[in-house]
């Protein structure tokens, strides 16, 4: 082969060489992505499945029959119980590139976000009038830093009983009897040896063990108790007492594939009448109602034996990031969420009720619009501690892991009692 | 591939005639540069060289700085203050230890039974039984399944009530038992449903291997009185030690990383107890508690382990002359 006829093939070579490489950055200048303007508002959530999708739907639909100047783009991000939507907004506020806002708990949630949110006191609370509009728990949840970072969408129940009518009855248990959790106990005996039907359903995932947690030390040591437990000065045989009913609980009554079963998968087995109770937020109900379950007739709630009179207190909101891409935008949407119209148009297909108190129950269902006199008489009204409004995300973490290594089957009460006084 | 080999000795005659072809002294330094192999295919390696160099090893030197601060929650990390505090930590968590143990079981295990499974199947398929074709497929199916679609399925065949598996074992008399919920059985499980899905791809490297061996060996063999068993053991599966080496690589690593497997089972970061490994604990970390720092050390110790277990096979194949 002569070194001219390979100088030329490698010419050729090289144009192709050079060729691709120019491909390669141009592909690379790509990835910079275009710039949005200033009036594109950038709203990210995780409702993307059953009543999460609708609400979602109707709440961005009436922002923008009322705010048609706004360019809104809307972008739900599903799967792993939000754990994507964190994901992504992390890594969003991480890289300086945060959302106009993104859906998330208030409250001691908001801690971790320390440095990256920003203040609408004045331009979101104090102009559309939130702040007297508002319950006071849901004002002070939305505090952040001497000012407000976050505004209220709705409030999910976290101790309602849920149960399946017919199966009550068949085992002859009168729920409205129940006023403390050994009566609550006994009945899941009477349930137990009456019919077929699991007596309590039940996921052992960490964050479902903690909020069945919570309301059994709401019922059994009182909200004095608890409220001292989550400032760090937890009495430890409350807790210990907490754990030991708990077992007693966990222990005898729950469906056998506890351990591996999802909330929604065993929450079926109470529509179909393969059990009695469950303890859940009231999310569950927007299931049985989406199944055209009677209320009152089919499924019911009662409130979890011993409280009461509280109101297990969970909240949704937006968040507003600081170095906000499209600041005047944000402000005028979160104006929105805060107001009448927003909390109605979403509350009423969340399954949640709105944390304003001045809404009128019309458009809401029964189940629903008891609540939301409930919400308003409730002496009480103790913060989740499953999500993230009672303690800031890492202690959260810290508790399930606990949980999850020395609660969910087999169940340790000494070590579980121990972790719990360590993490908070 | 025979091509390639081909096409490469050509380029290497060539180099060849070109060194030897008695012009390089009279060029200057600088025209030899340029007319040189190494610049002018460059545009080849260079981009591929740049980008891997980039996202992959600069990305790894960073992480590794990153996990020197005390980098956690939002905003910039601080590179002035470098410690080794988070290794320390980690030394002291019990969590990481259980985390490496359950790491290290599911390696060891897993990659065993993936080849000791995956041997007897290409031995089975070598011998030419009827429909070795169609079971040759059957058995490499899994492996080209996504692990979200067959983690689901084992979620379903694992399920305490009505799970397949149980099903199974109560005729017997057996269980239920509670294969996904049971710390004592939960590893088990898990390594059970990956070993179903990679003894394919096992099978196959070995029945490559096989199929390369000369039938007169065979003969041979049976010429000199062996039996089924020791003609295996004694001439034919010596000679499948590279067809092992680089299954075993492939395996361990996959096992090292088996994160997907089991968020898809335990839909989350968080598995059940008993069977975190350290690519879910570096997740939680990370994603959950927002412990960037303490995340990173987590994942430069599973990069570290990764390498311990790559550094011999590499190291074997540069005495060889393989790279």
């Amino acid at each position: 082969m002569s070194n001219n006829n390979s100088r030329s093939r490698r010419r050729v070579l090289q144009g192709v060489g050079a060729a691709s490489a120019a491909g390669m950055a141009s592909l690379a200048g790509c990835l910079t992505g275009e710039e949005e303007s200033e009036n594109t508002l950038e709203v990210l959530h995780g409702w993307t499945g059953g009543d999460g999708a609708e609400a979602a739907d109707a709440l961005f639909s009436a922002f923008e029959e009322e705010h048609s100047d706004v360019d809104l783009n809307n972008k739900p991000i599903g799967g792993g119980g939000n754990e994507n939507l964190d994901q992504t907004v992390s890594t969003r506020l991480n890289s300086g590139d945060p959302p106009s806002a993104f859906a998330g708990w208030p409250g001691s949630n908001l801690e971790q976000y320390d440095g990256v949110l920003g203040d609408i006191q004045s331009d979101v609370w104090e102009e559309a009038g939130l702040e007297d509009a508002h319950v006071e728990e849901a004002v002070e949840a939305c505090q952040f830093d001497d000012g407000y970072s976050a505004v209220p969408i709705g409030s999910h129940r976290m101790n309602d009983l849920f149960y399946n009518v017919g199966v009550l009855e068949d085992a002859g248990v009168d729920p409205e009897s129940l006023d403390d959790v050994d009566a609550l106990i006994d009945a899941l005996g009477t349930i137990e040896s009456e019919t077929d039907a699991t007596p309590l359903a039940m996921s052992l995932e960490a964050w479902a063990i903690l909020q069945t947690w919570t309301v059994v030390m709401l019922s059994t040591q009182g909200y004095d108790a608890y409220m001292s437990f989550i400032e760090g000065d937890g009495d430890e045989s409350a807790v210990r007492d907490t754990f030991e009913t708990l077992e007693e609980l966990l222990s005898n009554y729950i469906n056998d594939d506890a351990a591996s079963v999802g909330f929604t998968e065993v929450n079926q087995d109470i529509m179909s009448g393969d059990a009695a109770f469950i303890h859940e937020g009231n999310w569950v109900a927007g299931a049985y109602i989406n199944e055209d379950l009677e209320y009152g007739e089919e499924w019911d709630a009662i409130r979890y034996p011993g409280t009461e009179d509280m109101y297990g207190l969970h909240i949704d909101s937006f968040i507003y990031p600081g170095d906000n891409p499209s600041p005047e935008a944000t402000a005028t949407f979160l104006r929105f969420a805060g107001g009448e119209t927003a909390q109605v148009a979403f509350n009423q297909y969340k399954g949640s009720i709105p944390t304003r108190s001045d809404v009128s129950t019309e458009e809401f269902n029964d189940y629903l619009t008891e609540t939301i006199e409930d919400f308003e008489a409730a002496s009480e009204k103790p913060p989740t501690l499953a999500h993230g409004l009672a303690v800031d995300q890492s202690t959260q973490s810290s508790l399930e892991d606990v949980l999850n290594n020395n609660f969910a089957d087999p169940f340790d009460v000494d070590a579980a009692t121990a972790g719990f006084m360590d993490a908070i | 591939m025979k091509r390639l080999v081909a096409f490469l000795r050509t380029v290497r005659t060539e180099r060849r005639v070109r060194t030897d072809g008695g012009t390089a002294d009279e060029r200057s330094t600088a025209g030899r540069w340029r007319d040189s192999d190494f610049l002018q295919s460059a545009p080849f390696w260079g981009p591929p060289l740049v980008l891997m160099g980039l996202f992959v090893y600069g990305a790894i030197g960073w992480n590794f700085l990153l996990s020197l601060t005390d980098h956690s929650g939002f905003g910039r990390p601080d590179y002035t203050d470098l410690g080794l505090q988070n290794y320390w930590a980690m030394i002291q968590d019990p969590s990481i230890w259980e985390a490496t143990r359950n790491t290290v079981v599911l390696l060891v295990v897993f990659t065993l039974a993936c080849l000791a499974v995956g041997l007897v199947l290409a031995i089975l398929l070598d011998r030419e039984i009827r429909f070795g074709r169609t079971f040759r497929t059957v058995y490499l199916l899994p492996f080209a399944l996504s692990f979200i679609v067959t983690a689901q399925f084992w979620r379903w065949m694992y399920n305490v009530n009505d799970g397949i598996i149980n099903q199974f074992f109560g005729l017997f008399g057996l269980g239920p038992y509670n294969w996904l919920g049971d710390p004592r059985l939960v590893l088990g499980a898990v390594i059970f449903a990956l070993v179903w899905q990679f003894s394919g791809y096992t099978m196959v490297i070995y029945l490559a291997a096989l199929r390369s061996i000369p039938t007169a060996q065979y003969e041979a063999a049976r010429v000199d009185g062996a039996g089924t068993f020791r003609m295996y053991r004694r001439v034919i599966v010596p000679q499948l030690r590279p067809a092992i080496v680089s299954a075993t690589v492939v395996l361990v690593l996959f096992a090292l990383k088996a994160f997907d497997f089991l968020y898809a089972v335990f839909d989350g970061y968080r598995p059940r107890q008993g069977s975190d490994i350290l690519a879910t604990k570096m997740m939680r970390e990370g994603f959950n508690n927002s412990e960037w720092a303490y995340s990173s050390a987590i994942g430069l110790t599973l990069f570290v382990l990764s390498l311990a277990v790559i550094a011999p096979y590499l190291y074997t194949q540069y005495k060889r002359g393989n790279l």
